[in-house]
């Protein structure tokens, strides 16, 4: 919404400046988005008197003026030819900036010093085009900033009205407010209605029959007006608030929207079949074309205008072309009505129009103002373009809207807002705004709702009228008083934390990715077609298709941002995310939601230095990141197995994370096909874990052995086994001899190559035997340990070195 | 021969003074206190002495003999350490070089701003909830008294999964949902990921808010100041101005709007403030009685506040980020700055 300072200043008294007026708007909840000003910063250009006028010395095309300031004569060249000496003229003095920074300098033009600029409308930003500068009127004060003396300085503001503030969508409404916070009185627009000729009901009728979408429709006729241009002042009022001028009928009809909110609609009454007017809903399908010359299509819910053969408007929204004032109107039906909000909005929205009118009617219109809004634009008809007001006016108002009345409790307001108010205190702010006050049991304020106020139903918003008026500075703020003692945060929350910490710890930053993901990336990743992370949620209005559906998987936006920082040649990305992804869950309203910790390697393992020659990740620096998740969480029963691998990962270098036979997670090496589907020239390596099946495996210490006091003693086994034996299955079998005094088994040496016989590796193990109550002596090591060795020949095809 | 101890310890510590290198201590120590030493030797002649006097010169044989052992350990003491200090002094590194470090990883802006947050309201009591991003239409907007056909749900650009379905649009369902759980009294902090089908330099179709909620008997509005004053003081520096204005939100009433003194000008005025001298920062108000009949709670009994704000907004003001998209690029040059 936009008003002018001096369009309010019109209908309340007050003593404020811009900035201050700004201010209190804001603190009413009328909040002030933008300030500017008409002829702001333009004091520089004044009213002059060009005292002599010759040709140019050097230039055909140019003239040389002596120019009377107010306060000396100065020499001024100029190029337009549209004036005379004696003329009064707008000047630009030196130092005076025109819109679009264009600063005024002293200079010389073909050998002529000019002081100055004799400026053009449009220089001046008040019209598109203009042939020649602008000459004043001869009563215009010499010497006087041009704005000030044309009396069209003003300052506009922007103002981001609520959606709940119907009653402010006009300069009347704004005003009112101004006036309730000063607690001054809101001065009415004054005007009469010269009524002559035959009574409108000789020239039209109407009809309402859908009255449940139309409570009320009145009507003025107003014959043998000659449309043309408006007057200078509402033209640049009705362009200060951004509405562009077209014909004295259609601007006094806009400057009526904007000086009372209400929309009203002229109908060129000589199109209108029998003078008819008839409120019904459309026929379904109904084709009709809307003033902006679209073809619309109606549907039955669509409500409209009609004559006795035609749809001519549909309601609250726009006219048709088949109506409209043109130049050659004479005869005009003007319409105020109020129309459904839902219905209109409905329409509206359907059809994609949004206007100044249904903006005003979806939001709920005042149904007593139409008739003052009715009468004012008749008699600007009258006024501005020669019209004869018919007597009388059509007003169709089958159900007339009673008045709300609320009572306010002064408990309540301070049990609501922590402050007291007195009867007197909150009466006051009722009249103010407009509200009539009567007398009730004491703490009880009873008022009657004005029309216009169509948000206020209810006690509560009652508060809030008293809570804005009487200034939200004036609540002091206080601390609540304690019902409740704080926990601690949830199990979840802190495990959250405690693996993002641990994530960075090891070298991974942390990125965010949009929730969304591109259909196309399951192909990418070579996702299976029955995997069932391709059962995405899809979005019905997304804003692109890479944004179209809701990712199963946090993959794809890894791999998308590993290999646009590649491209910004951070050649080692380290990377991890921890959020949501959306599962569709058979049977169920809403998909699943699981947190999922999901990183990447990429490239060296640290940054090369001084000290560290360059290394490339493998699987094992992945692995070992999510060992030590696992240890961090407590996690104790999980275990690796190389089977049922995703398809995105190398088959022979990935596994799964088991815990309880249940799959928490993967990781490895990245299938070649799909790190060159991303454009990444390195082996990526991935891991992935579902935080909620993490959480649920997760333990925290729940006792500990204190250190060992007696000595422990190791003993080394090396050993050769098939290249195709995992180790996993050694470790297994040496700790599957469940030996209490074996303590720690450890793989210390891994070989192949050079001395192996080919297709064997070469492993070296370390375990360490230690008794919790006594120092083990030499021969019952080698017991222990000679059990271990035979259970390994045993069981495992090795070769002990 | 008395006379002939005493000279000879006075030599022997006069010597001493000047010994500096550990061979020349050990030459001093055999000349004086050696088999064949100075000292030594006096024991020897004791025979020659008369018995009488044996004893006495014994003993200070042994004195003196004692008094040089002791010296020449506390200059052979003193020799080691400079010793070994002067060779320390010659190893010198180059402190200069680098520290040979794993580099660390960071956190993303959100997450520190968003764990700031929730620390700062875990302190005032209150505990983290929450709720899904893929929400039920009634959570979202009717339960919070946004009925269909309603303006105010054109002041969120929704993005749907079916019709009744949606991708909530901000955190406030999960007072909502809350509520439906448990009777009051509640205190909930909700942070979130929220989305609206818009994109630009200050718009994002997925971005993050932090909803809270307080409900109890005698919740004032008052108590919504004093909340959202302490909170702004903990995360924007004690002494940032703040005001409440007043605005409209469907799911609240009295309504209001946060604003703190521009972070940037400190209230003088400038681009980001748009010459205002103040910064929105959050959404508030007292919950609706609608809302509450939603829940079931009784209005007349208990009353309550609500207020959400944009992390993005926060993250902005504190880091001086001027383009929301960086949030969401993750570009490392940016991520390793935090």
């Amino acid at each position: 919404m936009i008003v002018t300072y001096n369009w309010l200043k019109e209908f309340v008294d007050f003593d404020l400046s811009p900035e201050e007026l700004a201010d209190l708007l804001t603190m009413i909840g009328l909040e002030v988005e933008g300030i500017s000003s008409i002829g702001g910063g333009m004091d520089e250009v004044v009213v002059a008197l060009v005292e002599e006028k010759q040709q140019h010395p050097n230039a055909d095309k140019l003239s040389l003026c002596q120019v009377n300031n107010g306060r000396e004569v100065i020499s001024v060249v100029c190029g337009a030819q549209n004036f005379k000496a004696g003329d009064k003229v707008a000047l630009a003095q030196v130092g005076a900036v025109l819109p679009g920074d264009f600063r005024i300098k002293r200079s010389k033009i073909r050998g002529s010093e000019s002081c100055g600029m004799l400026c053009s409308e449009k220089e001046l930003g008040l019209a598109d085009e203009s042939a020649g500068i602008i000459v004043l009127s001869q009563d215009l004060p010499l010497g006087v900033p041009l704005f000030e003396a044309l009396g069209t300085k003003d300052t506009i503001f922007e103002i981001g009205l609520t959606p709940n503030r119907a009653d402010c969508l006009s300069v009347i409404g704004i005003a009112r407010e101004v006036a309730a916070k000063l607690g001054k009185d809101l001065v009415s627009p004054e005007y009469s209605v010269p009524e002559e000729g035959p009574s409108i009901e000789e020239k039209a009728s109407v009809r309402v029959q859908d009255n449940d979408l139309c409570p009320r429709y009145t009507a003025r006729y107003v014959s043998g007006c000659t449309i043309g241009p408006s007057p200078a002042w509402m033209v640049s009022r009705l362009n200060a608030v951004g509405i562009r001028s077209i014909n004295n009928v259609v601007d006094i009809t806009n400057y009526v929207l904007m000086e009372y909110g209400h929309p009203l609609h002229a109908f060129d009454h000589s199109l209108l079949a029998g003078g008819a007017i008839i409120v019904r809903r459309a026929d379904e399908g109904e084709m009709f074309q809307t003033l902006d010359g679209q073809e619309r299509i109606l549907t039955s819910a669509d409500l409209t205008i009609r004559d006795a053969e035609k749809v001519v408007a549909l309601a609250g929204i726009m006219g048709g072309e088949n109506s409209e004032i043109r130049d050659t109107t004479t005869d005009i039906l003007i319409e105020s009505a109020c129309f459904a909000p839902t219905a209109i909005r409905r329409t509206s929205k359907r059809l994609g129009m949004h206007t100044e009118s249904s903006h005003r009617f979806e939001r709920g219109a005042d149904i007593s103002v139409l008739l003052r809004a009715l009468d004012r634009a008749a008699s600007l008809m009258a006024e501005l373009a020669g019209g004869k007001v018919a007597a009388g006016r059509i007003d169709v108002y089958h159900d007339p809207v009673q008045p709300r009345c609320i009572q306010v409790r002064l408990d309540r307001i301070a049990q609501i807002l922590g402050i007291s108010l007195s009867c007197e205190e909150v009466s006051a702010i009722f009249r103010n705004l407009q509200f009539s006050v009567e007398p009730d049991e004491p703490g009880i304020v009873r008022v009657t709702v004005p029309t216009f106020r169509v948000d206020i139903e209810r006690e509560i918003d009652l508060i809030e009228e008293v809570a804005r008026l009487n200034g939200y500075e004036k609540i002091p703020a206080t601390m609540p008083m304690v019902h409740t003692f704080s926990e601690l945060p949830s199990r979840h929350q802190m495990l959250e934390k405690r693996l993002r910490d641990l994530l960075i710890s090891q070298g991974l930053s942390e990125v965010i990715s949009y929730s969304f993901m591109h259909p196309d990336s399951f192909g990418k990743i070579l996702l299976g077609d029955e995997d069932p992370r391709r059962d995405v949620v899809a979005i019905l209005n997304p804003l692109t298709e890479e944004q179209s559906v809701m990712r199963t998987t946090l993959l794809p936006g890894l791999l998308e941002t590993t290999a646009r920082n590649i491209s910004y040649r951070l050649m080692s990305p380290h990377l991890f995310e921890m959020r949501r992804v959306y599962l569709s869950a058979a049977g169920e309203d809403l998909p699943d939601e699981p947190v999922y910790a999901a990183g990447v390697l990429c490239g060296a393992r640290d940054p090369e230095g001084w000290h560290r020659k360059r290394e490339v990740v493998d699987f094992f620096d992945v692995k070992g990141i999510v060992e030590n998740i696992l240890d961090s969480f407590g996690v104790s029963c999980a275990s690796f197995e190389a089977r049922d691998i995703d398809t995105f990962y190398h088959p022979g270098k990935s596994c799964i994370v088991l815990c309880d036979k249940e799959i928490i997670g993967s990781l490895g090496e990245l299938h070649p096909t799909v790190q060159e589907n991303y454009g990444i020239e390195l082996p990526v390596y991935y891991f992935e874990l579902n935080f909620e099946k993490l959480v649920s495996f997760s333990r925290e210490p729940a006792s500990v052995v204190a250190p060992p006091r007696f000595p422990d003693t190791f003993r080394d086994i090396a050993m050769l086994i098939g290249e195709e034996i995992e180790t996993g299955t050694i470790l297994d079998c040496i700790r599957g001899n469940r030996i209490k005094e074996m303590e720690n088994v450890e793989l210390f040496d891994l070989y192949t190559g050079e001395g192996i016989p080919v297709g064997q590796k070469s492993i070296a193990v370390r375990i360490r035997y230690r008794s919790q109550e006594r120092t083990l002596t030499d021969e019952e090591v080698n017991r222990l340990h000679q059990r271990v060795l035979d259970n390994l020949l045993k069981n495992v095809n090795v070769a002990i070195r | 021969m008395k006379q002939k101890l005493e000279t000879l310890l006075q030599d022997a510590l006069a010597e001493l003074a000047h010994v500096c290198t550990e061979e020349s201590l050990h030459e001093l120590r055999v000349k004086y206190l050696g088999k064949k030493g100075l000292v030594t030797s006096v024991m020897k002649g004791l025979g020659a002495l008369p018995p009488e006097e044996r004893p006495s010169i014994g003993q200070m044989v042994n004195v003196v003999k004692d008094r040089l052992e002791e010296e020449v350990g506390s200059v052979l003491n003193t020799i080691r350490t400079s010793r070994k200090e002067e060779k320390l002094r010659g190893e010198r590194l180059d402190i200069t070089l680098p520290g040979r470090r794993r580099p660390m990883g960071t956190k993303h802006p959100i997450t520190l701003v968003t764990e700031e947050i929730v620390e700062i309201f875990a302190g005032l009591g209150f505990q983290v909830a929450e709720g899904p991003e893929i929400e039920k239409d009634y959570y979202n907007f009717e339960a919070l008294n946004i009925p269909k056909d309603h303006p105010a749900r054109d002041m969120q650009d929704t993005f749907f999964v079916s019709d009744s379905i949606v991708l909530r649009t901000h955190t406030s369902p999960v007072q909502i949902r809350t509520m439906l759980k448990q009777a009051p009294p509640v205190r909930i902090i909700a942070p979130g990921t929220v989305y609206r089908c818009d994109s630009d330099a200050t718009h994002s179709p997925m971005f993050h808010q932090v909803e809270g909620l307080m409900v109890d008997k005698g919740i004032t509005f008052s108590d919504l100041k004093g909340i959202l004053t302490s909170f702004v003081n903990q995360c924007f520096g004690s002494g940032v101005g703040v005001r409440l204005r007043p605005s409209f939100f469907p799911f609240t009433e009295p309504s209001a709007e946060v604003d703190i003194a521009c972070v940037i000008c400190k209230g003088k005025g400038c681009r980001v403030c748009k010459n205002t001298g103040w910064l929105e920062i959050l959404g508030s108000g007292m919950v609706d009685p609608e809302v509450f009949r939603h829940v079931s709670y009784d209005s007349e009994v208990y009353t309550g506040f609500a207020f959400g704000m944009g992390i993005e907004r926060i993250a902005m003001l504190k880091y001086g980020i001027s383009d929301m998209r960086l949030l969401f690029e993750n570009d490392l040059r940016f991520l390793k700055q935090f």
